[in-house]
């Protein structure tokens, strides 16, 4: 947490840059526009900081017009931290009731639903078809996407954890939303409210660790709790640090052909995880990783993110797009991505020009293709 | 400023051109979009300070859409100001009359390469660095790479005839120019073909080339490209005053060796860039050279080049200084906390004289600038075999806003007024805009009568970029 005195010395010196960063910004390059700019955020800030000019609709939507992938950080030597300053102020602007009616009906859906799909919660594990029996337990935290809508991820997940890697998998009924969507838009106070139920849920639980496919619920459960005093009594990793841990037991140059591979935002420049993926898309594919001209910490965001599809679902389609094609110069078979959110608008923007797999699944094709041969 | 009705009825009218969702009439649309990189206007922003403001910003996408645009602009009297990357660093894109403000960054495609000829046609609205990474991936390069590449785009390149740090080899931007598509205040198109050279009167391409939107608006470029080169090596070479430096630059360049970089800096700009990271004596000058091309050119120019310096008393630092710039090249763009602290404001006048005049020049302007009290440090970079341009910047802090703002003037025209007085252009690369702008008849003295009249018959309702490049100032 930064505190008003800080935000206000750095949004101060991110208003009056001349655009170091504005080439990398997906809503810059969604709108065309000064306005969804990193500098056009700081400078709307600012100016409602001193007075200049008070925050109006037009001001609100240009702040909800941002992903929070980061990317602008990247190329900020002073280490302006944009997204966060962005967090606070939509922090602000939901206490105050100011927030777009698309994000109310979100939260909503959250606080009844426990996801904010409006899904009822009865079928989040739906999905789940078996358990393993392995000696050591381990929580599989599937998140909302992979609950509700890209399913194949978490059934791939758990059946590597379970088949190929031998664990006991725990999938809790009373898993709820991890609080990612409420934490970006600035609902806090509903957010905490739903921590607390998944701390307290994962704390009373006896496993090992808890194993997420999804960056989102990664940086919440392990950033944002702990930030806000809540403590976790097991170890969180991402499915792909697991795997890379146990990289021998995956199928060597099992699935024909090439990949490129898409950083999640939050898993790469949030949680700073950018070997582990690769090393076993290295791994599984037998024609090796290809890297896209935008990677690693400098990759562009798929569109997905912070409110942002939900909206101006244009723009994030236009800016999921673009990353699809910035996968298809690579001349790859696949893109492997390894967040359910990502593989969800990379895939539906691909129209099948590139097949567009998370990396679980990839994993457990691997497996299916090992077995045939 | 335009009255609720015309407005009203100017964005219906311009709505029905571009759609609606491309016309914004929004107090913050306008505030955001005034945003340049003057830092005039960077140290206001800081000081809480509004900038000129439009009454309407318009997103066109094709050459078409801007066409009809300026019709209606032209019927109506409405002043209209483009703008590309919003980068400019003289105030060139700020609507001080109001109007529309013209953003052509949705005008951002590459829609040819010419792999026979080596040139690329693009948009106007095209950012540098996206047009440089497209012809990267074709095994290209522009080499123009100003330290705005990120922010700036092709339009706004040629509207202020931009140059780049590898001016010295690959030239500025009227170098770089093969063709042009320009949209005259009337709404007529007109096309400057792409050509090496031509033999048909005027070269009617370089009157819109440094017009900053005063007499039109350009849409699409044909550029030149060139392959990346091979090999690029560094050399450094310290000097013990500006002089020995500027001769053996002289030498290099006459003798006709072109290095892609040439940038020698005086003293104190040696200690404030150079000697924080390399151990050079109090009082010396850092020349940094680099070389593009294929490695046995490379090779012989940077041996050349070495020799020439060793006999005109430099000491050699070998790729150091040099390799470091490039890495960090951009470096000094962001802003810092010092150089934004409290009313703390600083400026470049990046003058151009010949060699005969161009000692003199800075002396002068060292002289009449450091008069004021700010910290002024220069580097002579953008070298060509019959003179180049001197970097003079300044630096100033003052305890309230109205000091620091009058301060910025005084320095601004005492260092013109010695450059001109000494021989030299005002601007090299930056343009005029609207920092220099009252200063156009002391530079071009009896022939700017010529370019006013010019203005006036393309543009005789003085609907374009008024008050910039010294024209269409309204009382």
């Amino acid at each position: 947490m930064i505190d008003n005195d800080e935000i206000a010395g750095q949004v101060r010196m991110c208003a009056a840059c001349p655009k170091m960063c504005r080439h990398v910004c997906p809503t810059f390059f969604a709108w065309r526009s000064d306005s969804p700019t990193p500098h056009g955020r700081a400078l709307i800030i600012h100016y409602n900081n001193t007075g200049t000019q008070r925050l109006d609709s037009r001001g609100i939507e240009v702040l909800y017009q941002c992903l929070e992938c980061s990317h602008c950080l990247t190329w900020c030597l002073p280490e302006i931290d944009i997204a966060s300053i962005v967090e606070a102020t939509r922090r602000q602007i939901v206490d105050a009731g100011s927030q777009p009616e698309g994000l109310i009906e979100m939260a909503r859906s959250i606080e009844t639903h426990h996801n904010p799909f409006e899904e009822a919660h009865s079928e989040r594990t739906s999905w789940v078809k078996e358990k393993g029996s392995g000696a050591k337990s381990v929580i599989y935290f599937a998140g909302c996407t992979a609950s509700y809508r890209e399913q194949s991820i978490a059934e791939s997940t758990a059946s590597i954890l379970s088949e190929t890697l031998g664990y006991d998998v725990i999938v809790s009924d009373e898993e709820w939303c991890c609080g990612s969507p409420l934490l970006r838009t600035g609902h806090y106070e509903l957010a905490l409210e739903t921590a607390r139920h998944n701390v307290d849920l994962l704390n009373s639980v006896d496993a090992e660790s808890i194993i997420v496919s999804c960056p989102g619920c990664l940086r919440v459960l392990t950033q944002d709790y702990p930030e806000h005093g809540l403590k976790l009594n097991k170890p969180v990793f991402h499915i792909s640090q697991v795997l890379q841990e146990r990289i021998e037991t995956l199928p060597s140059g099992a699935v024909d052909g090439t990949a490129t591979y898409h950083d999640p935002c939050h898993l790469g420049r949030h949680c700073g995880i950018y070997d582990p993926p690769r090393d076993v898309v290295e791994r599984l594919m037998g024609g090796g990783l290809v890297e896209m001209e935008h990677n690693r910490d400098d990759a562009m965001c798929c569109g997905n993110g912070a409110g942002l599809r939900t909206l101006f679902p244009d723009k994030a389609r236009e800016i999921g797009t673009e990353r699809v094609e910035q996968a298809i110069r690579t001349d790859a078979d696949f893109l492997i991505t390894a967040c359910p959110f990502c593989k969800n608008l990379l895939d539906a923007q691909s129209l099948e020009r590139i097949e567009v797999i998370d990396l679980p699944e990839l994993v457990k094709r691997a497996g299916q293709q090992e077995g045939q041969e | 400023m335009v009255d609720a009705e015309t407005l009203s009825i100017l964005k219906t009218r311009l709505s029905d051109v571009v759609g609606e969702a491309n016309v914004s009439t929004s107090v913050s649309d306008m505030i955001l979009n005034a945003h340049d990189a003057w830092p005039l206007s960077e140290a206001r922003i800081r000081a809480g300070e509004l900038l000129p403001t439009a009454d309407m910003i318009v997103f066109p996408a094709t050459t078409e859409e801007v066409a009809e645009v300026l019709k209606i602009a032209n019927e109506t009297s409405v002043p209209v100001t483009p703008i590309g990357g919003g980068a400019g660093t003289c105030g060139g894109t700020l609507p001080i009359y109001g109007g529309i403000q013209l953003d052509i960054k949705r005008m951002d495609r590459v829609l040819h390469i010419d792999h026979e000829s080596l040139t690329v046609t693009a948009e106007g609205g095209i950012v540098g660095i996206e047009l440089e990474e497209a012809v990267n991936r074709n095994g290209y390069t522009t080499g123009h790479t100003p330290t705005s590449l990120r922010a700036s785009n092709l339009g706004g390149f040629i509207a202020t005839r931009s140059g780049g740090s590898m001016s010295s080899l690959y030239g500025k931007i009227e170098d770089l120019t093969l063709g042009l598509e320009v949209v005259l205040p009337d709404g007529r198109v007109i096309e400057c073909k792409a050509l090496p050279r031509h033999s048909v009167g005027p070269d009617l391409k370089n009157l819109f080339i440094g017009s900053e939107g005063t007499l039109g608006v350009i849409t699409r470029a044909t550029m030149k490209l060139f392959p990346i080169p091979e090999k690029r090596s560094f050399r450094s070479m310290c000097f013990p005053d500006v002089h020995s430096g500027l001769g053996a630059i002289k030498e290099i360049l006459q003798s006709g060796i072109f290095p892609s970089v040439v940038r020698l800096y005086d003293a104190n700009d040696t200690a404030m860039s150079v000697s924080v990271h390399f151990d050079v004596e109090e009082g010396d000058c850092m020349l940094m050279l680099a070389f593009d091309g294929l490695p046995e050119k490379v090779d012989l120019e940077e041996q050349l080049s070495a020799e020439i310096c060793l006999k005109h008393g430099a000491k050699d630092y070998n790729e150091g200084p040099s390799k470091r710039w490039w890495e960090h090249r951009y470096d000094m763009y962001y802003p810092t906390k010092f150089t934004t602290a409290g009313y703390s404001i600083g400026d470049t006048i990046d003058i151009v004289a010949t060699y005969d005049k161009l000692e003199d020049v800075y002396h002068s302007m060292k002289a009449a600038m450091e008069a004021h009290d700010a910290v002024v440090m220069s580097h002579f970079s953008h070298m060509y075999p019959n003179g180049g341009s001197i970097y003079m910047i300044f630096f100033t802090s003052q305890p309230t806003a109205e000091e620091a703002w009058a301060t910025y003037k005084r320095i601004w025209d005492d260092g013109i007024e010695a450059c001109l007085k000494a021989g030299g252009a005002m601007s090299h690369q930056h343009g005029v805009g609207l920092s220099r702008s009252t200063y156009m008849e002391g530079e071009w003295g009896a022939a700017f009568s010529v370019i006013r009249q010019i203005k006036e018959v393309l543009d005789p309702n003085g609907i374009m970029n008024p008050g910039k490049v010294g024209l269409g100032v309204r009382e």
